[in-house]
């Protein structure tokens, strides 16, 4: 009998990231699902949600997708995953209808902001200073490139207008805002500082950002103050070597050591299980990986580990794509790394395109009930607001400023 | 503004946080206890009031629960409130001469400090004998001091803390480990504390001792007889300190070109001196000319304030360049503080204090001193010595009563070792700021300023034996 993943879903997300599927116009227009904008975009794909709620973002336009054992097939308005033995029933996510507005100033919403599982991800700057350099990390497509200006700065008011038309929709919980490198002091905190206070001010939202290390403590302290609920400070890689040559900007400018203290640093400052950082799985051994995962979990910071395939026009291609196979027992050390050092895994859920760590429990055999029971509550209307309240109060209770009183 | 995070467990957050406001309801039961108990014999009914406001603002000022100026601002609308002055006394106190006489000097210290002249005086002194490492450091110290002479400490550290960071960086000393690095800081702050009690200007609260004896008793101290009284303290002091900042933090360098290189070229960045310099300069020393000679025919307060005048009509100065200089809160606190301390007296409860509750502690003038004395140094070193004298201040006048001795004596045993504070960070800014440096540390701080600390008040107290009696103030 044809192995198959259908019945599990940690394996079968794995297999579909690294795969692809195949899918006809015809059914795609079923699941109102439009193309993505930008076959660059790192998180390009069609949306489906596998059995146990777990998202995933497939490949489905590139030519390997074309190869791909799995179809996705439409039955009587419901969707199946086939793989030639069997077949399994998902959900497909909707292209949001917000996708389709434009703010005031006439930006496609869809430029802005791109919802992926339960986060709306936004870049208010699309611009990236190791591009100048040509430094950038040699995984990475965007050409990011500051003088060029390729993508503009958004302002305040077009996050906001995004944000909410997004969360009209119900298409969102969290706002995800990341920032590329510049050369600053503060990790590009400053920059995002405006957007952080906007947001927490017009939304009872919860918000995780993804910065570059800043040089000093403070400013991750500052990062928390203003409003930030999770912050991820991203290593890609944890093999000394090989970071300096995948990674050579981060590398000259920020230096691994010091991502690594500000990632241990952050830990002590945020909630359990809100400081994480990407190991990008299969770009070093998965041993390093696997080391990776034992040093980050043990100072409190999670290890979310996207797998690597080659994205159109980025430099890195000579990689050898590891196989499902390969890359499932890094997925489980990553579950039982985390349980092992009581990382809360309520944050880090419902990504498509990553697999969580309580998405790891599906390689280890474990039903982790009570652990997915907490994230389920979390994510009814009535978790999300007691989230929300409880990361507000603990704000409140931890940040104090000091200004000179008599 | 700082942003800082407590990083403790989230349950003695919570149990910390909880604890304000249990204070507040436990300081409004202990009032209204305090002003519902039976009033004792020998003590009015507004007496007792006054003390019962007297112990909440103390415990206020001495927790900083609220800020000082608040307290202040609490005490001045409850004293009218309780029947222990009139509506029109109390807030007529709030313009006692002593406010408005720290009000013009912060004014005039602003115009000075905007003005550049007072950097300059700074670098031309260090440039000129900072060429050796005792050089340098016996300039920083005695300019500090001596700057604090004329303006606030807090000012004057404020202004030469980038200077000397600027030197300690250039001579490469390393921070928390250059014992000469210590040595400079060290300087710094003790040459300012020292220097800031040894007149009127060194900071608001001699006057605020002065305001509140004069609305007490209707005495006066003025400018140059407290020069007289408190300059061979100071002197004495200076020399000790020099010594103990030298023998704790030997030098272990030798090489100043660098320092010296640095002087050359700040000098040439600030240039040549200019009119407005030479103008606020020549004010300045003017106002000092008067407050020292006829301040007590003219008044401290009318000088300060036609200095002020003088200064905008002759366009030295605008109104947004001094504004930043001007402590509103330390003038409101002021206000607060005499207020109530002139509740206190004339209500009779201060002297229902000294006489039933202090008498015991001393036997003797002398003794009296040394007990107040060596209550305000000890309590200056956690507290503000603003609040140190208007905690002290109106029970030491009801103790001077019963003892027959001059309340005048009582206010040098208050407000002078009330601006001697050596030993943390925390006890004035001009030691704040030393430690900001990341040279001198809270524990070389503690462990030289316990040392010099004992050492004033033996130093304040011999020459109340010995010299006081020499200038006519009689114990």
């Amino acid at each position: 009998m044809k192995n198959t993943y259908l019945h599990n879903p940690g394996y079968l997300k794995i297999d579909l990231m690294l795969k692809g599927i195949r899918v006809d116009g015809r059914v795609l227009k079923k699941a109102g699902f439009d193309k993505c904008r930008d076959l660059i975009d790192i998180a390009c794909g069609l949306d489906i949600i596998l059995p146990y709620s777990t998202w995933v973002t497939v490949p489905y336009i590139e030519d390997f997708a074309q190869e791909s054992p799995y179809e996705l097939i439409e039955r009587d308005g419901r969707f199946f995953i086939f793989d030639g033995s069997g077949s399994v029933d998902v959900s497909v996510v909707a292209t949001p209808e917000f996708y389709k507005l434009k703010t005031s100033t006439g930006i496609p919403l869809s430029n802005i902001g791109l919802v992926h599982g339960g986060y709306i991800t936004i870049t208010p700057a699309t611009q990236c200073d190791f591009f100048n350099k040509n430094i950038e990390c040699r995984y990475c497509a965007g050409n990011l490139d500051i003088q060029g200006g390729k993508g503009r700065v958004y302002t305040v008011d077009e996050v906001l207008e995004t944000v909410g038309a997004a969360y009209k929709e119900g298409k969102a919980e969290i706002v995800y805002l990341s920032i590329g490198f510049s050369d600053t002091s503060d990790g590009g905190i400053e920059f995002l500082k405006p957007y952080i206070t906007a947001i927490k001010r017009n939304f009872n939202t919860l918000i995780a950002i993804e910065a570059l290390p800043p040089k000093e403590n403070r400013w991750v302290d500052e990062s928390y103050a203003v409003g930030a609920d999770s912050v991820l400070y991203n290593l890609e890689i944890f093999d000394e070597k090989l970071f300096k040559e995948i990674c050579p900007g981060r590398d000259k400018l920020i230096g691994r050591e010091r991502y690594l203290e500000a990632l241990r640093y952050a830990a002590t400052i945020f909630p359990n299980g809100t400081v994480a950082s990407h190991l990008i799985v299969g770009l070093e051994p998965v041993e390093s990986t696997m080391a990776g995962i034992d040093f980050f979990t043990k100072i409190g910071v999670v290890p979310i580990l996207p797998v690597y395939r080659p994205r159109v026009e980025a430099k890195l291609t000579q990689y050898r794509i590891l196989s499902t196979e390969e890359v499932a027992p890094v997925y489980g050390h990553l579950y039982n790394a985390v349980a092992a050092n009581s990382i809360n895994t309520n944050w880090v859920r419902d990504i498509s395109i990553v697999t969580t760590p309580l998405e790891g429990r599906f390689f280890v055999g474990d039903e982790a009930r009570m652990k997915t029971f907490k994230q389920n509550f979390y994510k009814t209307r009535l978790g999300l607001k007691a989230a929300w309240a409880l990361a507000t109060l603990r704000r409140k209770l931890r940040v104090s400023t000091s200004s000179k009183d008599i | 503004m700082n942003v800082e995070i407590d990083r403790r467990p989230i349950w003695i957050i919570v149990i910390s946080k909880g604890l304000r406001p249990l204070f507040f309801l436990g300081l409004g039961l202990l009032f209204l206890y305090l002003i519902n108990l039976p009033t004792p014999e020998g003590l009015t009914i507004q007496g007792q009031r006054a003390i019962s406001l007297f112990v909440v603002c103390m415990i206020l000022w001495v927790t900083g629960m609220l800020p000082l100026a608040i307290t202040s601002l609490f005490a001045i609308v409850t004293v009218p409130l309780l029947g222990i002055l009139d509506r029109k006394e109390t807030y007529a106190l709030f313009g006692n001469e002593a406010v408005f006489f720290i009000l013009g000097a912060f004014i005039i210290a602003g115009a000075v400090m905007h003005s550049g002249l007072s950097s300059r005086i700074a670098l031309a002194i260090m440039n000129r004998f900072g060429s050796t490492q005792t050089g340098l450091l016996a300039s920083i110290y005695l300019l500090a001091a001596s700057l604090s002479f004329f303006m606030s400490e807090h000012a004057v550290a404020a202004m030469l803390f980038p200077i000397v960071l600027e030197i300690a960086k250039g001579l490469n000393l390393r921070p928390g480990k250059s014992s000469y690095g210590k040595a400079l800081f060290l300087s710094l702050a003790w040459g300012c504390v020292i220097g800031g009690v040894a007149t009127f200007l060194g900071g608001a609260r001699v006057p605020l001792a002065v305001g509140m004896l004069k609305e007490a008793t209707g005495v006066n101290i003025d400018f140059f007889e407290y020069m007289v009284v408190v300059f061979p303290t100071v002197l004495i002091l200076l020399l000790i300190g020099y010594l103990g900042v030298t023998k704790f933090f030997p030098s272990e360098i030798e090489d100043m070109h660098l320092a010296k290189m640095l002087f050359d070229r700040k000098m040439k960045e600030i240039g040549k001196i200019a009119y407005m310099e030479y103008s606020v300069g020549i004010v300045m020393a003017i106002t000092i000319f008067f407050w020292m000679f006829f301040g007590a025919w003219l008044g401290i307060a009318n000088i300060a304030i036609v200095s002020v005048v003088g200064l905008f009509v002759l366009k030295l100065v605008r109104w947004k360049d001094i504004e930043e200089y001007v402590n509103w809160g330390i003038i409101l606190m002021y206000g607060g503080a005499i207020t109530l301390g002139t509740a206190m007296e004339r209500s009779g409860a201060a002297a229902w204090i000294a006489n039933t509750v202090i008498s015991d502690w001393a036997s003797s003038p002398y003794a009296i001193i040394a007990v107040f004395s060596l209550l305000t140094i000890l309590l200056t070193e956690g507290m503000s010595n603003a609040a140190v004298i208007a905690i002290l201040l109106p029970v030491g006048i009801g103790m001077a009563g019963k003892f027959n001795i001059e309340p005048k004596i009582i206010t040098y045993a208050i407000a002078v070792p009330a601006g001697l504070a050596f030993c943390f960070p925390m006890s004035t800014p001009a030691n704040a700021i030393a430690v900001s440096s990341g040279y001198v540390t809270t524990r070389d701080m503690a462990k030289a300023g316990a040392v010099m600390m004992l050492l004033a008040w033996i130093v304040f107290n011999l020459v109340a034996r010995f010299y006081w009696p020499m200038v006519g103030i009689k114990v």
